[in-house]
């Protein structure tokens, strides 16, 4: 009989701990290797015995390490709103960049970080709706891949984009260059855009969200105009409020919004009160570091706007966010 | 053995019976039951104008000695006047030696770096200095026998809890300011060996530094004013402390928040120390009203916050006092220049945090001080606030 040892039962644990247990069915039903074996287990008992009765049956198979990476990958496909998200851009394309396929990068890419890095473990698995996802667990030369903070990296053949998380500095440089050579690709360089959810930055840094596009000749904003004093005083505050809303959504976009949880601002600028003449005459810039978050952060200026808590016309600096599909800026004067 | 039943003076049991017939009509223990509804009237006018009286009083140096000059109708109606001028710590002798001279270092290092829950307290009715002994041994006792009667306690511990009050002598600043309370909770394990370091669970601070003189002699004598209760600990903890402190010295408790005014004021105050110890940030956050909520954090270079307020500074301000003007000035400096760049008033939220390294504060009631420099101060700012939450 064969049977496993005690690091890899304490990465199944571990992983098994991580997936709720009203999902578990679901997704290890989607594990081929378990097909068989799935009418023998019994889904309705409390997860600590669940767990121990998964046990026994992994190490009468003596799954190995591998088998139960193939398990994680499949739980974070389905769930990949999890950890940080950082997406990252491809650019000098080659002239063979576009035809470059499925197998051809899953081979290069594996040669190419296996001669940077041979202790690495590497999983390529494609998805369902085009994407690439790779999960790398990283070693050394003195200790074995860590599967237990492994780094995973998406990509869309074809685009320029990859979107990765868990990745430490150290790792970094080797990551992008056998992404670069696997893609042919000239550089790769970090987009400055990052939260939670994969889908938000997918969508956000491919344009993939409803955006709505400035007229072309902008009416004119009601801001100025005197109190009214006519009985239409309900009619006008409804146009006010229209012209608000649309101001709102040609900043930051229509409809439903990707959900992005922060956008830092680092502030280089001079200080701007007209009041502070001290201040306001010094050379060196007031430095300082501006952070938005809320629970969908588009969301929230887009109503700061829209409601008046934010004056118009809107400040440069707030829709870049969408406009230059980043979430981290410095800001200098010109 | 000791027992709940801690009233050692038949007295005692009396006064307390009648002190609770009196507040049930009026909630009011104290001495000033016919002038309450006028303090209160005066007290609520003044909170809505908390500039009042500036000018006057920003040339005193001494706190008290402004106080004292300041006679009003009544003698609580004044009591926010108080904020508009501040004690900030003097920049040739720093706080820091001054603190660990007055106080045993030990003790201060006990207060530094913890996350504190801030309360208000009512006077103490017969609270001795002197018989902290005795009282560590009754709270004690009245832990362990709430544990019993089925009470909420830790589970495991319950065994061991071991109550113990001193006096930290030297944070009181003046004369009529009661020393400062320390309690602390230990817990030994069951199983311990003779040499184990029992595990403290549970702290707590009683202090009053610098309270408002006028208030503090108008209390009979036979109470003690330590209005402020910093606590660090199991929330059901803090309640079994509160409910023996409750029934054993007849007072009142009530959660302390930090309004936005005093925030800002904590903001000045710690970007005031910047020359003599590196803040190294000072960040404020708002919460606006947004759907969904957004918070908006602002972390500002040290040495800029530092010319910022250097350029609200008012010229004829004496060395060591700051007026509230400057405090509002320079908050809304902040707010200006972000509200130049991102066009967004933050004047529409509420502040809710404000940190530097010197400490954290948090408008829910929550304080974290992490330099004995600045422990005076806050803990004056704080009994003030104490004070005025106080219901009279």
């Amino acid at each position: 009989m064969l049977s496993m040892d005690d690091s890899t039962k304490f990465i199944l644990k571990r992983l098994i701990r991580r997936i709720p247990l009203q999902m578990l069915q679901k997704t290890l039903s989607k594990w081929t290797y378990l097909r068989e074996d799935l009418d023998s287990l019994d889904f309705k008992q409390s997860k600590y015995i669940f767990t121990e009765c998964l046990l026994s049956l992994f190490e009468e198979k003596g799954t190995t390490v591998k088998r139960i990476t193939e398990l994680e990958m499949i739980y974070v496909i389905e769930n990949p709103n999890q950890g940080m998200w950082h997406g990252f851009q491809l650019s000098d394309a080659e002239e063979d960049a576009p035809t470059v396929d499925l197998i051809q990068f899953k081979e290069q890419f594996k040669a190419h970080l296996i001669e940077l890095n041979s202790h690495v473990s590497i999983k390529i698995k494609k998805h369902t709706d085009e994407a690439i996802w790779i999960r790398i667990a990283w070693g050394s030369n003195f200790t074995n891949p860590n599967h237990l903070k492994p780094t995973y990296a998406v990509h869309h053949l074809q685009t320029p984009y990859v979107f990765v998380n868990g990745l430490s500095l150290k790792h970094k440089p080797l990551l992008f260059q056998a992404l670069v050579l696997a893609t042919r690709y000239g550089s790769m360089k970090d987009a400055h855009l990052s939260g939670r959810k994969l889908t938000a930055i997918r969508d956000l840094l491919m344009r993939q969200y409803q955006q709505m596009f400035p007229t072309k000749h902008p009416r004119p904003l009601q801001e100025k105009n005197p109190v009214p004093t006519n009985p239409k005083i309900e009619k006008e505050q409804a146009v006010n409020t229209e012209n608000r809303m649309q101001v709102a959504c040609e900043a930051f976009g229509d409809g439903k919004l990707p959900e992005l949880q922060k956008a830092v601002y680092q502030l280089e600028t001079k200080f701007r009160d007209d009041s502070n003449k001290t201040l306001k005459s010094r050379e060196e810039p007031f430095r300082g570091v501006v952070e938005f978050s809320s629970t969908n952060l588009l969301e929230s200026l887009r109503h700061a706007v829209s409601s008046g808590i934010a004056a118009t016309p809107v400040s440069a600096l707030l829709p870049a966010i969408t406009q230059k599909r980043r979430n981290r800026f410095i800001i200098t004067d010109k | 053995m000791w027992t709940t039943n801690l009233h050692q003076h038949n007295d005692f049991d009396i006064l307390t019976t009648e002190l609770h017939h009196g507040k049930a009509q009026c909630s009011n223990p104290l001495p000033i039951v016919l002038e309450a509804n006028k303090v209160m009237e005066e007290l609520n006018r003044t909170l809505r104008t908390p500039c009042n009286n500036v000018k006057e009083r920003r040339s005193r140096r001494r706190y008290s000695r402004a106080m004292r000059s300041c006679v009003e109708p009544t003698y609580l109606g004044y009591t926010p006047g108080h904020q508009t001028v501040l004690r900030i710590p003097n920049k040739r002798t720093p706080k820091t030696r001054e603190v660990t001279n007055q106080v045993d270092p030990a003790q201060v290092a006990l207060l530094v770096k913890k996350q504190w829950h801030l309360s208000y307290v009512t006077p103490l009715y017969q609270f001795r200095h002197t018989m902290v002994k005795t009282y560590s041994k009754e709270l004690s006792a009245f832990i362990a026998s709430e544990k019993q009667h089925g009470l909420a306690i830790e589970i495991g511990r319950e065994l061991g809890l071991k109550a113990n009050i001193s006096v930290v002598n030297g944070l009181a600043e003046m004369e009529r300011d009661a020393e400062t309370v320390f309690i602390q909770i230990l817990s030994k394990p069951m199983f311990a060996v003779k040499d184990d370091v029992p595990n403290v669970v549970w702290s707590g601070l009683l202090t009053c530094v610098n309270g408002d003189l006028d208030y503090l002699q108008s209390l009979p004598p036979e109470f003690v004013s330590l209005p402020l209760l910093c606590t660090s600990g199991s929330e059901s903890l803090t309640v079994l402390v509160k409910s023996w402190f409750k029934k054993t010295f007849d007072c009142c408790f009530g959660p302390l928040g930090i309004n936005a005014t005093n925030l800002q004021w904590l903001a000045a105050l710690w970007t005031v120390c910047h020359p003599t110890r590196n803040i190294q940030y000072l960040k404020l956050s708002w919460e606006l009203p947004t759907q969904p909520p957004m918070d908006v954090t602002y972390r500002v270079d040290p040495e800029c916050a530092w010319k910022l307020w250097d350029s609200v500074r008012q010229e004829n301000t004496t060395e060591d006092c700051i007026s509230i003007e400057e405090v509002t000035n320079f908050i809304r400096g902040l707010q200006t220049n972000f509200f130049r760049h991102f066009s967004l008033d933050l004047a529409a939220g509420s502040l809710r945090t404000v940190s530097t390294a010197l400490g954290s504060a948090h408008h829910s009631g929550k304080i974290q001080i992490a330099s004995p420099d600045f422990i005076i101060t806050a803990l004056q700012l704080l009994t003030e606030c104490a004070l005025l939450k106080m219901p009279i």
